[in-house]
């Protein structure tokens, strides 16, 4: 907090589907961050409010749960942070969200936050809604039941916000000086619990005490003497934890029950929904699974034709920028450095916007409207073969955009097998950056032909790959749920709620953060590899570069080659010089036996970082080895051909046999489809798993599965 | 010998009865913290494309539960 004073937070905690983020978003806007890629260990979101009498607030979004006793991660952090008042993220004050048609079940974690005297504003949210379904809320004769400030609001139109606002103003005076009487009674023994924490850890709020007793074989802030401490109370005073919480839980309804009944009339009927109609055809037995595979196929639709449009708007840019350039801006080092290293590297992140933009606004669209709880029941049985829980389905679905967001949407799944095999097997789903490399290589080794006159051959080798992926993902969950052991109980249990139509502003804004997200994590990684292979091909060990090419231009007299094919020569020569040709060929023997030679071997060498460099490396490789004049002339389409043709080109030097033959293409793109090539993704799983054990063995097995199926590609189709 | 109590998995389809208890107490404790408590009223709508989960209302709200998970709770005869 560089000097300045902390500003109050605020949380903003609720139950899932009570609308939360939307009301977060409201309040926030685009004055939002999240720590979410590589390096940052934070996964609340927050933003600042400033109020209207001046003041400026944090406000915290917790994840959604509906009790302090979590069944999975995410909602486990909400109770780490809560009973640990030292915590850079625990509240001062607290807004709570509920969603006010479903008040009788989104008020237990409320009577919880009181019992833990955090000053509390409660948002009856949905008000919008509950005006439609009849449903009418005596507002001040729940506020004094309950003691706290209540307002109504709706998140989707924003009604009421700003009364919120002057209600979390009123809350800062009470930040630290709330003492209520206890909402719930606690017995007997949790009493002496609550006491004996008080006494050996200094705990003073007895329900806060009690949280402790309950959660501390797996509180992270505990040290081992505290937890030992804490061990040894349970088991003196025969606490039984599973017991206390459903009793506790049971006893908190029936103290809320009353009030929201005495404040709330609702029809009493539960009228035939449209949600029940479209049910019946989304969740049918025969007819869920199909439509299901319809909306696949409208993604997959989406990411291969219609982003191709901007996607080449943008390729066509970046190269008319760079031959614009490169005529402008004088022949020196600094120049190369710009176009071949700066401008590539920003070209092959901005390529992508398109195609995770559009996957992205799609998988949200999903989510808000109700969609994926669906596909979670649809799907959980299936799942569970492969290790998984309906819920991974969400995450394998995520993993076509982008592997590092899907892997942390695996928070919601509370067993941790299954929860570490779908961390574990994501990253197989055909993410969109492996799409340029799949588009350079089916393009060179699949003609462009229909088959039966409908289907075109390289949609269909296109499909094949995503199939690939989908397979490698089921197989590895497969054989992983032999092998991993867990006590952990597996739970479905999962809340289908009613169809909305989506708040296109939250859409919006969840698109822009996953997507700005993308770009500065991913985007830093492209960015510094490129510039580093520019480096490394323009530059090499000693003279060798400057003997090289005075030797290849000996050579091309001694041939009597002409003044282009002796430039291609040289340029040729003196990257086989560079240092980038010497870790390439160093590299050659063990990717040799699948067909690929030392420029490949730089390609892949690369494209460990982030795989998304393949194209853009193997387009800097072959560039240097052609001359000017060939880069200046070309028009637009050639420009596009040229990559792909001065592959087809190649030849290994020694035996002068053709690289990129079918056999070569085919297995280098089952090996993109199989290889774990990310850095983001390795930096994303050590931090969900908590250790670099799995994230390593990851990484060598997907590894070792790609070379040997590249390797049986090869020998099949050599 | 003819069992006393009926769970989930025995409602037909778009029967609906009283929930009494739950048999599980680690379940337990995650149904009652969603709203589903004793004494609610379940109605099975439909089972699962592959048979293994329910699609159940619990007092109007719609839930998801497994076949395990649904014969944990026991019904009211």
């Amino acid at each position: 907090m560089s000097g300045s004073q902390r500003l109050p937070r605020i949380g903003v905690i609720g139950n899932p589907n009570s609308g939360k983020s939307t009301v977060f978003n409201h309040l926030t806007g685009l004055r939002q961050k999240t720590g979410n890629f590589p390096g940052v260990t934070v996964d609340i979101k927050e933003g600042n409010l400033r109020l209207p009498g001046g003041g400026e607030v944090t406000l915290v979004d917790f994840p959604g749960t509906y009790s302090l006793y979590p069944t999975s991660s995410d909602e486990k952090l909400v109770s780490a942070v809560l009973s640990d008042q030292k915590n850079e993220f625990f509240p001062d004050a607290v807004v709570y969200i509920a969603d006010v048609n479903h008040l009788e079940k989104h008020l237990l974690l409320l009577t919880q936050l009181l019992d833990l005297q955090l000053p509390l504003v409660l948002a009856l949210n949905m008000a919008d809604m509950a005006d439609e379904l009849g449903i009418k809320v005596n507002v001040s004769r729940l506020s004094e039941k309950l003691g706290i400030p209540v307002v109504f609001v709706s998140g989707r139109t924003g009604d009421n916000m700003n009364r919120l606002v002057s209600e979390i103003e009123k809350l800062i005076p009470a930040i630290g000086n709330i003492s209520r009487k206890a909402f719930f009674d606690m017995d007997a023994t949790e009493k002496q619990v609550a006491e004996a924490v008080r006494l050996n850890l200094g705990e003073n709020n007895p329900y806060r005490a009690l949280q402790l007793a309950h959660h501390f074989e797996w509180l992270p802030f505990l040290n081992e003497s505290d937890r030992a401490t804490l061990a040894t109370i349970v088991q003196t005073k025969n606490f039984v934890s599973l017991r206390a919480q459903v009793e506790e839980t049971l006893a908190r309804y029936d103290l809320f029950t009353p009030i929201v009944e005495d404040a709330i009339q609702q029809p009493q009927q539960f009228p035939d929904t449209p949600t029940d109609r479209i049910d019946a055809v989304l969740t049918h037995r025969i007819g869920g699974p199909f439509v299901f595979i319809a909306v696949m196929l409208v993604i997959f639709q989406a990411i291969f034709d219609w982003s191709a449009y901007p996607m080449d708007w943008i390729d066509n840019g970046f190269a008319e920028l760079n031959t614009w350039l490169q005529q402008t801006l004088p022949d020196h080092w600094t120049t190369e450095l710009l176009t071949d290293g700066i401008l590539a590297g920003l070209a092959g992140i901005l390529v992508f916007v398109p195609q995770i933009t559009l996957l992205f606004l799609l998988i949200t669209i999903l989510e808000e409207v109700g969609y994926m709880a669906r596909v979670v029941f649809l799907f959980d049985r299936i799942m569970r073969r492969f290790g998984m829980n309906g819920r991974s389905v969400v995450a394998l679905i995520g993993g076509s955009a982008c592997a590092v967001p899907a892997i942390m949407s695996s928070r919601t799944i509370g067993n941790w097998k299954e929860r570490l095999i779908t961390v574990l097997v994501t990253p197989f789903i055909s993410c969109s950056a492996r799409i340029p490399v799949y588009l350079v290589l089916i393009g060179m080794a699949v003609p462009r032909v229909r088959i039966g006159g409908i289907i075109g051959a390289q949609t269909l080798v296109f499909g094949a790959m995503y199939a690939l992926g989908v397979a490698a993902a089921l197989f590895a969950g497969w054989t992983l749920k032999r092998y991993l052991k867990t006590r952990e109980p597996s739970f479905l249990a999962i809340e289908l709620p009613v169809y909305r139509m989506p708040d296109w502003k939250n859409v919006g804004l969840t698109v822009w953060e996953k997507v700005s997200a993308f770009i500065i994590g991913a985007g830093k990684i492209i960015l510094i590899v490129s510039i580093a292979l520019w480096a490394l091909s323009r530059f090499g060990p000693g003279d060798a570069i400057e003997r090289a090419a005075t030797k290849a231009q000996e050579e091309a007299a001694a041939a009597g080659l002409g003044e282009a094919e002796t430039e291609d020569l040289t340029a040729q020569k003196k990257l086989e010089a560079s240092w980038a040709g010497q870790m390439g060929k160093a590299f050659e023997p063990v990717i040799r036996p699948l067909g690929y030679d030392w420029k490949i071997g730089i390609g892949l060498l690369t494209s460990f970082a982030a795989r998304e460099v393949f194209t853009g490396t193997l387009a800097i490789l072959y560039n240097m080895g052609s001359s000017e004049a060939d880069i200046n002339d070309r028009s637009e389409n050639e420009a596009k051909a040229t990559l792909r043709e001065k592959m087809q080109r190649e030849t290994f030097s020694d035996t002068g046999q053709p690289v990129y033959t079918f056999a070569t293409a085919l297995s280098l793109l089952v090996f993109y489809a199989l290889a774990m090539q990310c850095m983001s993704t390795l930096a994303v799983v050590r931090r969900e798993t908590g250790s670099w054990k799995w994230a390593l063995w990851q990484f060598i097995s997907m590894t070792g599965l790609a070379w040997l199926a590249a390797w049986l590609v090869q020998i099949i189709f050599a | 010998m003819q069992r006393r109590y009926r769970s989930i998995p025995d409602l037909k389809i778009h029967e609906t009865a009283r929930a009494l208890s739950f048999s599980d107490a680690a379940l337990a404790c995650k149904l009652t913290s969603m709203g589903f408590l004793p004494g609610a009223r379940v109605e099975m709508v439909r089972q699962s494309p592959f048979g293994n989960a329910f699609y159940v209302k619990v007092d109007g709200v719609r839930m998801a539960l497994r076949r395990e998970e649904a014969a944990s709770i026991l019904l009211e005869i």
